[in-house]
């Protein structure tokens, strides 16, 4: 099922909490909204199950315009935050409620209740309540009563915020799996940024009630279109600029660092930018495109990786990565050291 | 200090050493004592005869009596009756209260606790002056109707049934308030989503999850009425097991009499812990506990449904208001008979119970500040051992304060008669002959709330708060007096105001035990009203509800008017 959202807005008392968005949502995609908390990402979700009335714009399921219709109306599963298990029902009570809302014959709903939980593996736990339940279950039992109904579009509103940071990677493989097992229209929405890189077809990055990009995972990563996105998304350097000349797919920047060579960006000669670099693309072997000179302040030792804070202007520190640590010796505090990063590693974004 | 404590003496530092363990010690002794030890003596009675033999004739003897086995039933239909009426008021307040947004809903809010405030005695002596034979609403019908014969409003079980319900229905409302505000919405919308909504949505999912503040509501409502013999008396109901029981004990004379009264007695205490216990094991298979993220938003009400709301609301209240219109009026009407109001006025009855005989309000303060005083000093430290430590015995104390509870007062009253009418040595009288066993079964009585409103508070500091003191050099005492107590004083003293009022109020237990010049305001009520003298029992009935207003005006200031977990 297609969702299409054109111009879609939510005013609260205050404030906008979603303003104008527009999205298409391709059939049997996994799409994450992806922000900060407040940033308008759960309450896009809500409208579209239809908890919340839009204020102005229009929600689309395939041809059907959605707006008016009831959350029961508009067949779809959702899967909230603290999982909204009913605790004076049974795992088989929450699971088959909405079916014997419909009045389906009792061996129809055993038959799907038991193929609902077989495909989130809780079989033989129907009549534990869900105080009886991990986190884990919880969250499976609150998968299996979404997807029961045969929805056409499943619902997950940070599905994984309460569980531990194992559970959560192992869920998140499961919650995968299952989505394109079904091929169901998914809206995931998430303010962790590598849940959201893992998971989905495509993200869309939220700020303040509007949509800041929509694009792949590797696309968000690798070309943020604003400084807010290459922030949020990953870890990123900046260094405040103004662009100096562009020639030949090359642009200079005049940076508290010296010229920065850097790849083009939108921004013309004459304006005020940043130049972003990630920390994995510096180095200290010396050699690139930019060279600087700079202090070790702080070593991070990460496991797979080892961080270093290095102080290369009064006040601005770059953090370099260390891909390999088993092959490195940490330097120590205040060694000079010499740190590179090649113009192709860069981007060159509007300084807002 | 600290140089202070390590250079005190051995002698001293093994004394304070001493000190958790004697005062865990006179816990229990206080509790056995006042508490284990009558009920075991009523219990055992129940089960002898005369000569000490243990029996089971005294039971035969009751259940072979029909106007005892109809007293039974009548008080187990009463108490059902009441807990289904109260519930339906309860819970359509509550959730109008909780989830609609109407005009006058703050106000509202507010009325619904000042029915608890007028205690059931005073409620239903004013009820008699307005609805009885001869009162305000029967007068009118004469007058304006022509009626022959009065209409019998409450001189019955119906009577009884209307009292009851509207002085407790508010328990049940309180209950429901705090259950309904701990639902997150996402268990409504869920429901929502799969297609639940309106009435459906409102039986399978709402209301069942109100279940466990509902049932510790209601629990409290059954056991209230089932042991209230005052109100059944005033309004000419005798075939009640509360009413047979003072009535057994209270004449003194024939001893058959007598030990039914503790057969009765003990029969109501055992079908008190029956109803307690079946309560707690449905409660306890119930583990609503969710993470509530946010409130569900109230709606607002269209112009018809406001309407309605603020009609129903009214209405309930016009009657909770009843009984104080009737006090108040009788308070200070000379000569009011068969007219709607009185004709004269006059302070001649405020005079009388204040002035001429200051006794009731002077009992009444002594008794229910030094029953406080107790509560404190003993629930405090209950509370601390059940929150904070792991001590043997624990359980047993939790559910003693529990069995508190559940003990109807009646009950409590019959057995202190009972178990300390027995000469003490070193007095040469027995305890009953002292009137300091009126602050004692007040304090017994209440405890509860002390020990419920300070576990409540400790729960809320965390034990680390308690360790980041102890690891900065404070011992246990003045970590407890630096830290905890400053964080708990709230919860504690809300506790003891509502101790304050509800001592007050207590009839039950002390009727049995108070002799000549120790009368407090409601025994002087009951003592006035049975005499005749209404106008008397009316005035002190206006102090009564006054006294009990302002502490729950001051409660309502330190708790922020969340007394609903009082109840839990």
């Amino acid at each position: 099922m297609r969702i299409e959202l054109h111009e879609v807005t939510k005013r609260f008392a205050t404030t906008t909490a979603v303003d104008r968005v527009s999205l298409e949502i391709g059939d049997g995609e996994l799409f994450t909204l992806l922000g900060p908390s407040g940033c308008g990402k759960t309450t896009l979700l809500r409208l579209i199950a239809g908890f919340n009335a839009v204020d102005g714009g229009e929600i689309r399921f395939g041809a059907r315009r959605v707006n008016a219709l009831p959350p029961h109306q508009r067949n779809i599963g959702v899967v909230f935050q603290n999982y909204a298990l009913w605790p004076h029902m049974t795992v088989r009570g929450n699971v088959t409620y909405g079916l014997r809302l419909r009045k389906l014959p009792a061996s129809e709903i055993g038959r799907r209740l038991a193929a609902g939980l077989a495909r989130v593996n809780l079989t033989g736990l129907e009549d534990r309540y869900p105080g009886q339940l991990s986190g884990g279950q919880q969250q499976r039992v609150a998968l299996a009563r979404a997807l029961v109904l045969n929805p056409d579009i499943l619902l997950l509103d940070e599905p994984l915020s309460n569980l531990d940071a194992k559970i959560r990677v192992q869920v998140r493989g499961e919650i995968r799996a299952l989505q394109q097992d079904l091929g169901i229209t998914t809206v995931y929405v998430t303010h962790d940024q590598e849940e959201a890189l893992s998971l989905s077809d495509r993200v869309a990055v939220m700020r303040e009630g509007r949509v800041q990009q929509v694009a792949p995972p590797k696309t968000l990563y690798e070309r943020p279109l604003n400084r807010f996105v290459a922030d949020f998304v990953g870890t990123n350097n900046f260094v405040r600029g103004v662009v100096k000349t562009v020639a030949d797919g090359r642009v200079v920047v005049d940076t508290p660092l010296g010229p920065i060579r850097a790849r083009p960006g939108d921004v013309a000669a004459g304006g005020p930018c940043v130049v972003a670099v990630r920390p994995e693309n510096v180095s200290l072997e010396g050699a690139g495109d930019n060279v600087v000179e700079g202090r070790v302040r702080l070593a991070s030792y990460l496991g797979n990786t080892l961080r270093y804070d290095v102080e290369t202007a009064p006040g601005l520190v770059l953090k370099v990565d260390v891909g390999d640590p088993w092959q490195h010796d940490v330097l120590p505090a205040g060694r000079t050291v010499r740190v590179a990063f090649a113009a192709s590693a860069t981007l060159v974004l509007r300084d807002d | 200090m600290a140089d202070g404590a390590v250079a005190a003496a051995p002698g001293r530092r093994a004394l304070a050493a001493a000190l958790p363990a004697l005062g865990v010690a006179a816990i229990w002794a206080f509790l056995v004592v006042f508490l284990v030890y009558p009920l075991a003596r009523v219990f055992y009675d129940a089960f002898s005869d005369e000569a000490g033999r243990l029996t089971l004739e005294n039971f035969a003897v009751f259940a072979a009596d029909a106007f005892y086995r109809r007293s039974l039933w009548n008080s187990l239909l009463l108490g059902l009756g009441t807990v289904a009426a109260t519930s339906v008021l309860g819970f359509a307040i509550a959730l109008l209260l909780v989830r609609y947004e109407f005009p006058g809903r703050n106000l509202f809010g507010y009325l619904t606790l000042i029915p608890i405030i007028s205690p059931p005695l005073v409620g239903v002596l004013g009820f008699t002056f307005i609805m009885g034979k001869a009162g305000t609403v029967n007068i009118l019908l004469e007058d304006w109707l022509g009626l022959a014969r009065p209409i019998n409003f409450v001189y019955g079980l119906h009577g009884v049934l209307l009292v009851e319900t509207l002085h407790l229905f508010p328990m049940i409302t309180l209950n429901v308030v705090d259950a309904l505000g701990r639902i997150d919405p996402s268990l409504e919308e869920a429901a929502e989503s799969v297609g639940a909504r309106g009435w459906r949505r409102l039986a399978t999912i709402t209301l069942p999850l109100t279940t466990p503040g509902y049932v510790a509501g209601a629990l409290l409502v059954f056991i209230w009425t089932f042991s209230d013999f005052a109100t059944p008396l005033v309004l000419g109901v005798h075939d009640l097991l509360a009413s047979q029981a003072y009535l057994n004990i209270v004449q003194f004379v024939d001893r058959r009499l007598f030990r039914m009264g503790l057969v009765i007695s003990a029969l109501m205490v055992a079908l008190a812990i029956v109803f307690l216990v079946a309560a707690r094991r449905y409660v306890a298979i119930k583990d609503y506990s969710s993470l509530a993220y946010s409130r569900v938003p109230r709606r607002h009400l269209g112009r018809l449904g406001a309407a309605g709301a603020v009609t129903f609301l009214s209405t309930v209240m016009a009657f909770s208001f009843i009984p104080y219109l009737g006090v108040a009026l009788a308070s200070v009407g000379k000569g009011w008979s068969m007219t709607p109001f009185p004709l004269r006025y006059t302070g001649l009855y405020f005079e009388r119970v204040i002035v001429e005989t200051p006794k009731y309000i002077v009992n009444s303060l002594l008794y229910a500040a030094l029953a406080v005083l107790l509560c404190v000093v003993i629930g405090v430290p209950i509370a601390w051992i059940l929150a904070r430590t792991r001590l043997p015995g624990r359980d047993t104390l939790d559910g003693l304060n529990t069995l508190i509870l559940a003990v109807p007062g009646t009950a409590i009253g019959i057995a202190y008669v009972r178990a300390f009418h027995v000469e003490l040595p070193w007095l040469a009288a027995p305890l009953t002959s002292l009137w300091i066993i009126l602050p004692i079964v007040l304090a017994v009585r209440r405890l509860p709330y002390t020990v419920r409103g300070s576990y409540a508070s400790l729960l809320l500091v965390h034990r680390s708060m308690e360790e980041a003191a102890a690891s900065v050099g404070a011992t246990g005492v003045r970590s407890f007096r630096d830290v905890t107590l400053p964080l708990i004083w709230r919860g504690v003293l809300v506790g003891s105001l509502f101790s304050f009022m509800t001592s007050l109020q207590e009839a039950s237990a002390v009727l049995f035990l108070s002799l000549g010049g120790w009368e407090t305001i409601p025994v002087g009520i009951f003592a006035f009203y049975i005499a005749g003298s209404a106008n008397e029992a009316a005035a002190l009935g206006v102090i009564l509800i006054a006294v009990a207003a302002v502490s729950a005006l001051a409660i309502n200031r330190v708790a922020g008017a969340r007394m609903g977990g009082m109840f839990g």
